[in-house]
């Protein structure tokens, strides 16, 4: 499963340019993408869905779609981001830091799950380890946008790149997300094109196939727990029927008394369970 | 002796469908992404395109080192090439032609494009096999979207059939059946 959690999305873009760019990231392998809104303010305590007239895509093969925001802020102290609001209309939650109070304020308490950066940019700020490990043990990952890159001029580019390796020696390649903000299909890369362009700048092809597969599948997860799951934290998923060959009456009974503890009454019963079927099993005809 | 070790890249390139030139209708999107290359493209442009490109992103050093680069097969109704280069080099080309976005042509207006890597292996004879077998995938995933879309008109119920080529696979292959052969001949 190949993730692209970046594809920027306004209510100015064209259906055309989306469609196409959805189907080219189905062709290239990518399974599931997330279109991206992006809030250049801090957004009020009530906000409406951009995502209202998306158009729909009916018999073109395209990945699953997830809807995403991005929020900049620059100040940290006086601005509150009311997520809560946000939560019910997005499925995951981004920010953009500008500035350096904002960058460690994200890093260190923000519930979101990804910081997205523009690495095209000189920073008032660099990265330094300990509050980008931090947020990488907190379970917030860092955005590594390779469109941003291809459509930069050489100056920008240049900073791409020294950003880009400033970002991965701080949290040591882990908990690095590849994404592409491509604005047009012309932007997307296949996955290996993108492993190998990241190899180039450091970041090993090992890694670099989790930023673009199991790390995206964490941030998914985690933000689909927090809104579905009790209080955030446990899931109810439903308990997968037992097939008729899934069960083996013999070789659980075998294994049972391993695992029983003295004075464990379930167990027992659970053992007197697998018996009584044991001996149903041999009486049945076969 | 030991002999120079090389690399040889299987590269697409791809068509999206862009917002001034809408697709056609009817056609399947496949034969859209691998339409035919229509610019005038020599095996010599083609190179000097992508040494130009390099020499943008790693400066004189990368233009000197890129040497004994090659194409070895430049299809234009398949928009298919394959391209040798030296074996530490690879990775620089292939970062080349992952920024390139136009065809290259002697004034920068040639179509836009994206190059896709899609095999990289130590030996000619497993990149021409794949060629040959993604050409056949293309052509299956074509006739299955074709028929599809047929169906769909004529009103029966669409199977939600995967649409993806099936053995199309994501990652591009790096394959090192020449390393082995290296020590023995000496």
């Amino acid at each position: 499963m190949l993730y692209d959690l970046n594809i920027p999305y306004s209510a100015s873009t064209s259906e055309a340019a989306l469609s196409s760019t959805l189907t080219l990231a189905s062709t290239l392998g990518y399974h599931t993408v997330a279109l991206n809104h992006i809030y250049t303010t801090v957004p009020s305590t009530k906000v409406d869905s951009p995502f209202a007239q998306l158009p729909s895509f009916d018999g073109k093969a395209i990945p699953n779609i997830l809807h995403r925001a991005t929020i900049h802020f620059s100040d940290a102290a006086t601005q509150h981001i009311h997520l809560a609001n946000l939560i019910k209309i997005f499925d995951i939650i981004a920010v953009r830091p500008t500035s350096d109070e904002a960058f460690s304020k994200a890093c260190l308490s923000l519930d979101v799950s990804i910081i997205s950066l523009d690495l095209t940019q000189h920073h008032p700020f660099y990265f330094r380890i300990k509050p980008c490990m931090m947020a990488v043990n907190r379970g917030v990952r860092f955005e590594i946008a390779y469109a941003q890159a291809l459509q930069a001029d050489a100056r920008g580019r240049a900073l791409f790149i020294s950003n880009a390796t400033q970002l991965i020696r701080a949290t040591r390649g882990r908990g690095i997300m590849l994404a592409s903000e491509a604005r047009s299909a012309l932007m997307l890369r296949a996955p290996a094109d993108v492993v190998n362009l990241l190899s180039v700048w450091g970041l090993g092809s090992e890694k670099g196939m989790e930023g673009l597969g199991s790390v995206p599948r964490s941030v998914v997860v985690n933000e689909a727990m927090k809104r579905t799951g009790f209080r955030g934290v446990v899931d109810i998923v439903q308990v997968a029927d037992k097939g008729p060959d899934e069960v083996q009456p013999a070789a659980a009974a075998k294994q049972e008394p391993k695992q029983k503890r003295k004075g464990d009454k379930e167990a027992g019963n659970a053992d007197k369970k697998n018996k009584k079927m044991k001996v149903v099993s041999r009486e049945a005809p076969k | 002796m030991v002999r120079i070790k090389e690399r040889y890249l299987l590269v697409n390139i791809l068509y999206p469908s862009d917002s001034a030139q809408p697709p056609k209708p009817g056609l399947p999107s496949h034969i859209q992404l691998h339409q035919p290359t229509t610019d005038t493209m020599t095996p010599g442009s083609l190179l000097r395109g992508i040494k130009k490109e390099v020499e943008i992103l790693y400066g004189d050093y990368g233009a000197g080192m890129l040497n004994g680069l090659q194409i070895k097969y430049l299809s234009l109704a398949t928009s298919t090439f394959i391209i040798k280069c030296s074996r530490a080099m690879c990775s620089m080309l292939w970062s080349a032609l992952t920024f390139m976005s136009r065809i290259p042509n002697k004034d920068g207006t040639g179509k836009q494009c994206i190059f896709r890597v899609v095999r990289v292996s130590g030996t000619i004879r497993k990149v021409e096999e794949e060629a040959i077998r993604q050409s056949r995938a293309l052509i299956v995933a074509a006739k299955q979207e074709a028929s599809e879309a047929q169906s769909s008109i004529s009103g029966i119920t669409r199977q939600t059939a995967d649409m993806q080529a099936p053995a199309q696979s994501h990652f591009a292959t790096v394959d090192d059946s020449d390393e082995s052969m290296d020590d023995a001949d000496g």
